[in-house]
């Protein structure tokens, strides 16, 4: 509570309200039971409710002494029918408060009204308020006019008071700074980054970087010591499932095995940092934290209907975020494009004097990061709040969006601070229709795909514009005619759909960034108390969060456009303590499967102590030195011995440190989904490498061959091969996936088709078939799968597999009997009817088929050499690197 | 690794507690794991774990409180079915047919009569005569409200409790909470006729529970297991061939595990390949509803939710834990009369069959039925529906009946206003009918949380009362 409203009540009874018998006595009841040592709860809410204010003291030590089950009443209960039957007339926004009587907070409720108290806590009887809602009183009926409140409401309003009428409204409007908003402050992760030396450790020569010298500092201090290098094989498979997202070829082991010098793995891992590939792996983990998708969950509608859930260009923040990696783009810039890469072209227009139009604009693609969320229907408050939940999130690492109705229950975050953040967003505006957004590139080259694309949106917005005059002819006739009207709108509908189609689909559409601007007039935005639109609060300035600001008694407020640029400054400094912690621990967790801190999106007070807090601190302030360069961080962490330890058990260690919290050993690591698939399409050799571009449907009868990360995300139906595969929501930020293993995951690799088609082509190359014997064969399945040869044992029992196929040993299938055949027909076509279905769900989300996806239609018998490397793609060692 | 133990409450959401020790809990075999235990149990917590051993997020296990319910078949009647024209009968909306409702509207009457069934005399419309049969086992709710007269919200909260963030359905928090008997099953199973619910997969979806706990929708009208459940056969090798091959992997794989020093992960998956082996035979055999005797499938009818409950409920004989069969066209702008009569007809039989057959197998007391929508409609015409009347949406009011597990038969529960605009009496939320069917499983809907992003997340959120009147 609030000490001046303590003082304010504090001692003398107020002069305004309290008058009357019964009154007096529910007052000086309370003081009794008060001043009683064990008092009884609702004597004391009664106090609190009426700031009978001997009790002021014990208030103020206690200040949200409200029950949870009060607290849940009054909530659930009376704040709805106060909101919506009284506010209007009693609240702070009405036009004019009538009769003096306020009821939006609690203290104008205990103030009552020009007639006095309106309510007498534990006697509803005796209370003014709840004898008007019962409309016994011909005088004296609320809400009036005849809206008579249920009698339910007016029970639970009759209860309510009864209870003693606890009311929570003032803590949370004015509790912040110094009740709930303070806790915590001291949290390690809030307190600046400190950057120690490296620790002397008695096995220096263990040590490659000093990251060595932290992790064996601490192992030496239990009295243990690291594993050995892992072998030159297991290495070579681990750091390229690692940077790349997939297996080494053999050619590569080869080179790494060849290769003698001292640098043979430095050269590895450099050769995978500069490999296109690395950006596909690396921001793909980006997409999971900056929840990315292809639709809008729930998108708006047009005139009451639905629009296409798509977006037409999303998979042009996916590149950019790609290419980010790959050109390591500093971090600190990384950060500043996502949240106002329009504003950075802008000042940089000014700055070189440069005609906007003129400059690159390619970096606009990177909003795409806040606006590819979930589009709730429309409704903008949630829209802004899943936007302050990711920024929070991805580079905080702090969950901001909790302080929605309320301060964060556990970290100094107000709910002021929210709202400074909600006016920063809610500043901006979009292009309102599918094909308005910014191109790309500002000029392209007029090819016939080009004229033809622009011909037919010149024509679409004809029919667009047609199909809305009709519907607005056909309204001013005011004729009610439900059909008609039906019809016109879905003809708007349709024309909407086909532009949807043109921007998704043609080949000449131009890649557009899915931009935002500023508001043109900016101004600030009040608390919504208890997070509710019709419950304003205090307007708060524009600014970035009290517990990251350096004086957080001197914060700047952004003043210039809606305040992105400012935010992402704020964010991007090396004064703040979270953002390098935040992305060196994610870094270290995807490297190791295990971060310092377990919680990669929220290192606030909730989350556990990092492991390693010395080490991580120093990684952060090295990542701010060395520029917010991520491929010279990864190159640290990689090059060093903790990175190449072997995974082998020790059993000394597994009951001292079982969950290697230390360090003393690699952990084992399960293929994700993307590694599996793109792994499965790389040795067969039928990988597309294309990069970029619109999504495809890897989950299609004609499975595409392109890497997973260009696979199309449908936020609300994600591909169930996705989901089994523990593919994260991508309706929320995840920084880090579960790891199941379930029966499900057991049926693909046993029977999908993906899987055995792909193991036919691996032993339909013309270099497994020119193999000249069989355990040539084998050993060229092991490389190809395993990246080793086969052990003997493993070519005696692999070759038996062989021997003892029904259908003999022949690399050609058995020859498909006409039945087989024709059965085989009917299956795929089934199989192809199902798909169509379950992906033209009631014509949405249509999808029209892909060029470069290769062809697995055949059902053909499969032979003995193709079961073999089905088998050897279901063994653990397929499915896990260590 | 944090060894903070998450408990929340009732369940909590470190995997290893459900053990007494380590030790103990190391030496389970189980199916999978998964679980945000499994976040951070794999891999280092299962390195350290000796050969032989596995842990199991599915595995049945008792609730906290006793619970009659063992398993959920709740018949989702989607579109929001007319509640005065099915279970809340009103004499008085009658009487005004025609004529303008104090409230504004013109009253429409309901075109269907009512009488009073079984030893309770529970009104039945006339659509549901062989319903009505079962009259002394429901418990008819007819104050049910909800917060947003639109379908898809509406529907995905009766399902989430969530109007705005994606949350785990309650068929998720179910077999969070209790596993699932059987195990070559999947535990939560989303029944489809036709394409996906409005909301798509929202409605059987884990959000923040580990995908293990995610329902799978299977459509029943497909004509064959394999398209119902995906990759549930090999289309290229007969069982025999796939059981030699199995058994080849499972050769290399120990050869492999000796290299990688046992690792329990290894061994769990192993161990996933058998299950998913038997799950083929399983699942085949489940979907399978030729295997019913004829006099059974005449029972429940050769039709779509004929054969949709008759899947139901060999699933919860099978030990399936929470089964939702989708039924939807419910949406009566126009046309009410002819087309409701369409629609209680479809569902009349078969869930009547379904009742019946229950009982006679002893598994009504162990299993919920529930039946209803995402919300109810307007006493009043639907100005659109012209000569042929129909009605608007409305969130202030709609019915749901419960049955069997835990659920006291026979009566009615609360009540709407003279004409059935809103209920007044013993009002029921979604979230208050969420801690009842929680309650009747054996969960106190408080204390079945999980934590998320730092926060204690519950199928009720911050609200919900159980209902008691509707507990045997």
């Amino acid at each position: 509570m609030n000490p001046s409203h303590i003082g304010h009540h504090s001692g003398e009874r107020p002069s305004h309200a309290f008058d009357g018998d019964a009154t007096s006595r529910s007052r000086s009841d309370s003081d009794r039971e008060v001043a009683a040592p064990a008092i009884a709860l609702r004597a004391l809410l009664s106090v609190l409710a009426f700031g009978a204010f001997a009790a002021s003291a014990h208030a103020a030590a206690t200040p949200a002494v409200i029950s949870p089950a009060d607290l849940q009443f009054f909530e659930n209960k009376i704040r709805p029918v106060l909101a919506e039957h009284c506010y209007k007339c009693h609240g702070r926004d009405a036009d004019k408060v009538k009769g003096g009587l306020m009821l939006d907070t609690q203290e104008g409720l205990v103030h009552g009204g020009n007639s006095g108290a309106v309510i007498v806590a534990g006697k509803p009887d005796d209370s003014i308020l709840i004898q008007a809602v019962r409309y016994t009183d011909p005088d004296l009926q609320m809400p009036p006019k005849g809206e008579k409140l249920s009698d339910q409401q007016v029970a639970d309003l009759t209860e309510w008071v009864r209870r003693g009428a606890p009311d929570p409204r003032t803590l949370e409007a004015k509790g912040s700074a110094a009740t709930y908003g303070g806790v915590g402050r001291q949290h390690w992760s809030f307190l600046p980054v400190k950057k120690s030396p490296a620790p002397v450790v008695k096995d220096a020569a263990w040590c490659q970087t000093p990251v060595d010298n932290f992790i064996l500092d601490k192992l030496e201090a239990s009295n243990m010591a690291p594993n050995p290098p892992a072998d030159k094989r297991t290495l070579i498979r681990r750091v390229t499932f690692d940077l790349v997202g997939l297996p080494p070829s053999e050619e590569e082991v080869q080179a790494f095995l060849a290769d003698k010098s001292p640098d043979a793995f430095a050269t590895v891992v450099d050769r995978l940092l500069a490999s296109p590939h690395y950006g596909e792996r690396w921001g793909r983990y980006w997409m999971d934290v900056a929840r990315y998708a292809d639709t809008k969950g729930e998108p708006p509608k047009i005139m009451g209907r639905p629009a296409d859930p798509r977006y037409p260009d999303a998979w042009t923040y996916r590149d950019y975020v790609i290419n980010a990696f790959n050109q390591d783009k500093p971090f600190n810039q990384f950060i500043l494009e996502q949240l106002a890469a329009d504003r950075l072209i802008e000042e940089n227009a000014k700055k070189t004097k440069t005609d906007i139009a003129k400059m690159d604009g390619s970096s606009r693609a990177a909003l795409g990061f806040l606006t590819l969320g979930n589009r709730f229907d429309g409704r903008m408050d949630d829209i802004i709040n899943d936007r302050i939940d990711v920024t929070s999130k991805a580079f905080l690492g702090l969950t901001v969006s909790c302080a929605r109705c309320h301060d964060h229950k556990f970290d100094p975050i107000p709910q002021k601070d929210y709202y400074s953040l909600y006016g920063i967003f809610a500043n901006t505006y979009e292009p309102e229709e599918i094909g308005q957004e910014p191109w790309i590139r500002s000029s392209l080259p007029k090819t016939p795909e080009l004229l033809d694309y622009l011909a037919k949106t010149d024509e679409l917005k004809k029919k667009e514009a047609a199909a809305l005059q009709d519907f607005r002819a056909f309204v001013q006739t005011r004729i009610v005619d439900k059909p008609k009207r039906n019809e016109l709108l879905r003809k708007i509908q349709e024309v909407e759909r086909e532009v949807s189609d043109l921007e998704t689909t043609h080949p000449g559409a131009p890649a557009r960034a899915n931009a935002i601007f500023d508001a043109r007039m900016p101004h600030d935005y009040p608390v919504l108390i208890r997070g509710e639109a019709a419950n304003k609060g205090e307007v708060v300035p524009r600014r970035f969060l009290d517990i990251l600001s350096a004086d957080p008694k001197k914060r700047p407020e952004y003043r210039t456009g809606s305040g992105r640029l400012e935010l992402a400054e704020a964010i991007a400094s090396t004064a703040n303590p979270m953002t390098a912690r935040v992305l060196v621990n994610r870094l270290w967790q995807q490297h190791f499967g295990e971060g310092f801190v377990a919680t990669p999106d929220d290192l606030g007070n909730m989350s556990s102590p990092p492991t390693h807090p010395e080490l991580l601190d120093y990684l952060a302030a090295r990542f701010m030195e060395e520029g917010w360069s991520i491929k010279k961080m990864q190159r640290l962490i990689v090059l060093s011995s903790v990175y190449q330890e072997s995974a082998a058990a020790n059993p000394l260690y597994t009951d001292t440190d079982p969950d290697n919290k230390l360090h003393w050993r690699y952990n084992l690591r399960r293929l994700d989904f993307e590694q599996l698939h793109d792994s499965l399409l790389a040795m067969a050799g039928t990988l597309d490498p294309t990069m970029g571009g619109r999504p495809v449907r890897i989950e299609s009868a004609d499975f595409a061959t392109r890497r997973a990360v260009y696979a199309y995300i449908d936020r609300t139906n994600p591909a169930e091969i996705l989901t089994q595969f523990d593919f994260p929501n991508p309706s929320v930020p995840s920084g880090r996936r579960y790891l199941t293993i379930v029966p499900q995951q057991s049926l693909f690799m046993m029977n999908g088709t993906l899987v055995i088609e792909t193991a036919r082509k691996l032993t339909h190359r013309p270099e497994f078939l020119e193999s000249g014997t069989d355990d040539e064969r084998v050993t060229s399945l092991y490389l190809a799968i395993f990246q080793r040869p086969p052990t003997r044992q493993e070519i005696t029992i692999s070759e038996r597999y062989v021997q003892n196929n029904p259908g003999g040993t022949s690399t050609e299938a058995p020859a498909s009997t006409r039945a087989s055949e024709l059965q085989s027909q009917q299956a795929q076509r089934q199989i192809q009817q199902a798909q169509r279905a379950a992906q033209n769900i009631r014509g949405k989300n249509v999808f029209q088929g892909e060029p470069g996806a290769a062809a697995f239609t055949s059902r053909a018998p499969l032979d003995a050499w193709t079961k073999l490397a089905h088998a050897l793609f279901q063994t653990n060692e397929a499915m896990f690197y260590d | 690794m944090s060894h903070d133990h998450h408990h929340c409450c009732g369940v909590s959401t470190n995997i290893e507690d459900y053990f007494l020790t380590r030790r103990q809990f190391l030496n389970r075999v189980g199916l999978g794991l998964g679980a945000l235990g499994l976040a951070t149990l794999l891999p280092s917590d299962l390195l350290a774990a000796p050969a032989a051993t596995a842990l199991n997020p599915l595995a049945p296990r008792l609730p906290p409180l006793p619970g009659k319910a063992k398993s959920v078949i709740h018949i989702f009647a989607q579109g929001a079915p007319s509640h005065v024209d099915t279970w809340d009968p009103k004499p008085a909306l009658s009487r005004m047919d025609g004529k303008t409702l104090p409230d504004g509207g013109i009253a429409m009457g309901s075109p269907f009569k009512f009488t009073k069934m079984g030893q309770s005399g529970t009104e039945v419309c006339e659509l549901f005569p062989n319903l009505g049969q079962h009259i002394d086992d429901m418990a008819v709710i007819r104050s049910m409200y909800t917060d947003i007269p639109a379908h898809d919200v509406a529907t995905v909260f009766m399902n989430t409790g969530s109007l705005r963030i994606p949350k785990p359905s309650m068929g998720s928090w179910v077999i969070y909470g209790l596993g699932t008997e059987n195990q070559n099953l999947p535990g939560f199973i989303s029944l489809r006729s036709g394409g996906l619910p409005p909301g798509g997969a929202a409605n059987y979806q884990a959000a923040f529970l580990p995908g293990v706990y995610q329902g799978s929708s299977v459509n029943t009208q497909a004509q064959s297991v394999q398209q119902m459940i995906q990759n549930i056969r090999n289309q290229y090798l007969a069982p025999a061939e796939q059981r030699r091959q199995i058994n080849f992997v499972h050769q290399l794989d120990e050869i492999q595990a000796h290299n990688l020093a046992n690792e329990a992960a290894l061994e769990t998956r192993l161990n996933s390949y058998e299950v998913a082996f038997r799950m083929q035979a399983e699942s085949t055999d489940v979907f399978d509803i030729s295997k019913e005797p004829e006099s059974v499938r005449a029972a429940y009818g050769n039709t779509p939710q004929g054969k949709q409950l008759l899947i139901a409920r060999r699933l919860v004989e099978r030990g399936v834990r929470f089964v939702q069969a989708w039924h939807d066209g419910w949406d009566h702008h126009d046309k009410l009369q002819e087309r409701i009569t369409v629609k209680a007809g479809e569902i009349d039989k078969p869930l009547a069959a379904l009742m019946t057959d229950l009982k006679q197998r002893g598994l009504l007391d162990s299993t919920l039925v529930i039946w209803g929508g995402e919300f109810g409609r307007k006493p009043t015409k639907d100005r659109n529906g012209y000569d042929e009347p129909g009605r608007d949406h409305n969130n202030k009011a709609f019915c749901t009946w419960m049955a069997g597990g835990g659920v006291k038969g026979g009566i009615v529960h609360g009540a709407t206003d003279e004409f059935g605009a809103e209920a007044i009496k013993d009002k029921v939320h979604v979230h208050d009918l969420h801690a009842t069917i929680l309650q009747c499983l054996g969960f106190d809907h408080t204390k079945l949380t999980y934590r998320f992003n730092g926060r204690d997340f519950r199928l009720t959120d911050v609200a919900g009362n159980v209902v008691q009147p509707l507990l045997a």
